[in-house]
């Protein structure tokens, strides 16, 4: 039986003793850290502790040392965002810092994606996401992006304050099918309705399906501003966009 | 890097991350009814946008503060007055990421810190500006002017405010409270709230304790009554905890050695229920719960903040007393605490221990039921209370004076916002609560303060002046509780205040006495009588108790003065007006925080938790105002000199 002392990694297992309190979760995480080698705990360490740069780092030097692709997912990747799970179900860190070990996680996945797609696993769509214009808020948002691309979106973030012009050239660009656009406020709700408006004046409506969501947006509102498809939270979010890639029907 | 990839290889993969984050979207939504997303461990805010809860940038993350008490609304407070300007800001400073919520103004360039511009806010107070700009301000009389919290020092621009009104004739040159002070023409204003420093009790008796905590190490794993509960971690570790309504004091105990690691102390975050238990009572009638949850909360951060100091693990802190008057003790287990409030004043868990229906009024729970975050075998304690608002905090603080095992007649004070009063003789004990409220601290009286940088401490009559010290040796700002004390007997001695509180001095009708005159802060007719009252609260339990006794003060044996006041009060100034019975002073001695003390000692040695249920068990509780000629004994408290008994 593995033991908390047989994890070759300093930083994971002083965080396992830390926060993981429930027996049966330590005894799974204590399975698969000490099953895992030290190169690619460092990553699962980098993604515990929010390092985006280190994560990059390591997991380019990992491939080139020749591990492979679903190996430094399983046990670098996936191994370390399980135990942010978990500290963030107990409260021990919070919505920003979730958001912190995901951005490491997405470093990390940036060097995987190419190999997956040479194997012919490619992305299920590429997605435009950005906060409207005159808003600042992106939590919301930014969940279910990070939802997204666990789920195998590749998302372009246009982040927030985000105009209907910064939005049509990055579809163009990027040649994406999808465009996501978040709203908090009632004021800047109706900013949706006019970046709407602004890829039907370009002629380019027909090319995307737009999904929005946000706390005051409903799905009658979104209907009404011509919008494909509504999502009331970053789960659902993922649903519909796999509804509306074709994925799923 | 000729690997080949399965699809359904992959596809599993993003199963188990969407099941990872699904999870974490599900818990944000319930947090997110109770703590705002944008808040990070560390209390700052990553808000890109401006929001009236952040506070001062912290210099370290460079991002803002976040003050957000915890109540639902924090979505309010986003919708910023101005978004436009936000915008403009954050644009101007695009990449940055942060729209800093400080006090600059984007239209002015260049401004002076803390400097705002008033424009277009003609008629708005300091404090609205001050809401404007997402600069914190304190107030607890719901910025009536009374509670003397908002001060704030006008740095420049005070032409643009109206002329200082009554309210705010007891402020020097330069100050003004936030709540009264006006904009009365365009131009930029800039004022700073005042810093508060609280002098925390870090004074305590040495006692040698000999440990025989709850838990015990036996070989490689840790035992509670017979009962394995965690393999061995290094240490077996306890927290102290006194929950005053006004400040909570921690100290970080090792159970084996009995050394005590570090203390803390911070103020209670229940203010936004009101500075008063009554008032706590109240609104925890209206948001059950939120109380309770800011507390755990607090002391959750004091346990990381404490643990971290002392370098240890929380998951060796196995036990925590806490102790406290009977509402604070009962809000911190989530206990129903509205008949409290109602007569016979009592709590829950009295009238079920008085129903017969439990044994005893201790508390007990799990730091997981409770969501402390010590170890997850860990047990949250208290000893009983006494009876009514006389909680486990005098029960512990006897304890630590070693009140039942001393001979002849003994009395204890623990003097504070509520007074208790307890005496014993070889027959009896008898103990009380006197309702002093907040006079001697900083509320009600003009120039009144609480232990702060700049507040008078000591003071003594010289001449046609007087002599005075303040605290951090700062310019004088006001008076403190143990100054008006020193004040109130020195007027007396000198002559210049008859016991009704009359000043004797002639012209200007002697409505008040001078006692700086640069700054001008000075005592009226209308403080004194505020202060009568105070004194009189704690001079009724004393001389009813005594009287019921038949004891003569001069005669009792040990006096033990508890709580911060007491600890810095000139004893023989507080006998002078009445504000102590005329003991002998060689035999009172002051026991700094002795319900903390008591409180490390009950955790230490479970022998003195049997102890002190047996204490409890012998006191009789009093309620004053019962006495049959309570307000005869009112009247004559009410006035500034010695207590005579018989």
């Amino acid at each position: 039986m593995a033991d908390l002392a047989d994890i070759p990694n300093e930083f994971i297992r002083a965080e396992l003793d830390e926060f993981v309190e429930r027996e049966n979760e330590r005894r799974e995480l204590i399975g698969l850290y000490t099953a895992s080698a030290p190169h690619l705990l460092e990553i699962a360490a980098a993604i515990i502790d929010g390092r985006n740069h280190d994560s990059d780092r390591l997991t380019l030097e990992a491939l080139e040392g020749g591990t492979g692709a679903l190996e430094i997912m399983d046990d670098g990747l996936i191994a370390g965002m399980a135990l942010v799970g978990i500290k963030f179900r107990e409260n021990f860190i919070f919505v920003p810092e979730v958001l912190a070990c995901a951005r490491a996680m997405k470093a990390g996945m940036v060097h995987i994606e190419p190999i997956l797609s040479a194997s012919g696993v490619e992305p299920l769509a590429r997605v435009i996401m950005g906060t409207v214009k005159g808003d600042l808020h992106d939590i919301g948002k930014n969940l279910c992006i990070m939802l997204m691309r666990g789920a195998g979106f590749e998302v372009i973030d246009l982040g927030v304050d985000t105009s209907a012009d910064e939005f049509i050239d990055a579809v163009e660009e990027h040649q994406a099918s999808l465009v996501g656009m978040s709203a908090l406020l009632t004021t800047t709700m109706p900013n949706m309705g006019h970046t709407i408006e602004a890829f039907i004046d370009a002629d380019l409506r027909d090319d995307v399906k737009i999904m929005v969501g946000g706390a005051p947006v409903t799905p009658a509102f979104a209907d009404e501003m011509g919008a494909d498809a509504y999502g009331d939270n970053a789960v659902e979010c993922v649903e519909v966009a796999k509804r509306l890639a074709g994925v799923v029907r | 890097m000729s690997e080949r990839i399965d699809r359904e290889a992959v596809e599993q993969r993003r199963g188990r991350l969407t099941r990872i984050f699904a999870d974490m979207v599900e818990h944000a939504q319930v947090q997110c009814l109770v703590r705002c997303p944008y808040r990070d461990r560390r209390d700052l805010c990553t808000a890109r946008f401006g929001c009236r809860n952040q506070g001062p940038v912290d210099e370290v993350a460079g991002l803002p503060l976040c003050e957000c008490d915890g109540k639902l609304d924090y979505r309010g407070a986003w919708e910023v007055e101005d978004p436009e300007a936000v915008l403009a800001q954050w644009r101007a400073e695009s990449g940055v990421g942060i729209a800093e919520g400080s006090e600059v103004d984007p239209a002015t360039s260049a401004p002076r810190p803390g400097s705002v511009a008033c424009e277009g806010r003609e008629g708005a107070s300091l404090f609205e500006l001050a809401d404007d700009h997402q600069v914190r301000v304190d107030s607890s009389c719901g910025r009536m002017g009374s509670c003397h919290e908002c001060i704030v020092e006008v740095l420049g621009g005070a032409e643009c405010l109206e002329e200082r009104g009554e309210l705010e004739e007891f402020l020097p040159e330069g100050f003004r409270l936030a709540c009264q002070a006006r904009v009365s023409e365009a131009g930029e204003v800039a004022f700073a709230p005042l810093r508060r420093s609280a002098h925390v009790l870090i004074d305590r008796r040495e006692s040698d304790v000999v440990p025989r905590p709850s838990v015990a190490r036996r070989g490689e794993e840790v035992f509670r009554a017979g009962e394995r509960i965690d393999s061995w971690r290094g240490r077996l570790i306890g927290l102290a905890v006194d929950v005053g309504t006004t400040t909570i004091a921690t100290e970080l105990v090792d159970l084996e050695s009995g050394q005590s690691l570090c203390r803390g102390g911070f103020e209670n975050p229940q203010r936004f229920g009101g500075s008063d238990v009554i008032s706590r009572v109240a609104y925890d009638a209206k948001q059950a719960g939120q109380l309770h949850q800011s507390i755990i909360n607090a002391l959750n951060t004091e346990i990381i903040s404490l643990c971290q100091q002392s370098g240890i693990s929380r998951h060796t802190l196995y036990e925590i007393v806490v102790v406290g008057n009977s509402t604070m003790r009962e809000l911190f287990f989530g206990l129903d605490i509205q008949t409290i409030g109602q007569r016979p004043y009592k709590s829950a868990t009295e009238h079920e221990f008085l129903a017969g229906t439990r044994t005893g009024t201790e508390l007990e729970a799990g730091t997981r039921q409770l969501g402390v975050i010590a170890s997850s075998s860990g047990l949250v304690v208290s000893p009983p209370l006494v009876a009514s608002h006389v909680g486990s905090d005098v029960a512990a603080g006897l304890v630590a004076c070693d009140f039942d095992l001393g001979s002849g007649t003994r009395v204890y004070l623990d003097i504070g916002t509520n007074t208790e009063v307890v005496i014993a003789t070889p027959e009896r004990m008898v103990a009380a609560s006197c309702p002093a409220g907040p006079a001697f601290e900083g509320g009600l009286v003009r120039h009144a303060l609480p232990a702060c940088d700049g507040a008078i401490d000591t003071l003594r009559a010289v001449g046609s002046g007087f002599a005075y010290t303040t605290l951090a040796d700062a310019d004088p700002l006001g008076i403190c509780g143990s100054g008006l004390v020193d004040l109130l007997s020195e007027l007396k001695r000198t002559g210049q205040m008859t016991r009704m509180g009359v000043f004797t001095a002639e012209g200007n009708r002697a409505q008040e006495v001078a006692v700086v005159d640069d700054p001008p802060i000075t005592l009226s007719r209308e403080d004194a009588s505020q202060l009568a009252q105070a004194k009189a609260a704690s001079f009724c339990g004393q001389f009813i108790l005594l009287r019921m006794l038949g004891l003569d003060p001069g005669g009792v044996d040990h006096v033990d003065l508890a709580g911060g006041f007491a600890s810095t009060i000139d004893i023989e100034a507080a006998i002078a007006i009445g504000f102590l019975a005329p003991f002998a002073v060689e035999r009172v001695r002051r026991v700094g925080n002795a319900a903390l003390d008591g409180a490390r000692q009950l955790l230490l040695d479970v022998g003195r938790r049997e102890r002190v249920e047996r204490l409890v068990a012998r006191i009789e509780h009093i309620e004053l105002e019962t006495t049959e000629d309570f307000f005869d004994v009112f009247t004559e408290a009410c006035q500034f000199k010695p207590m005579q008994l018989g």
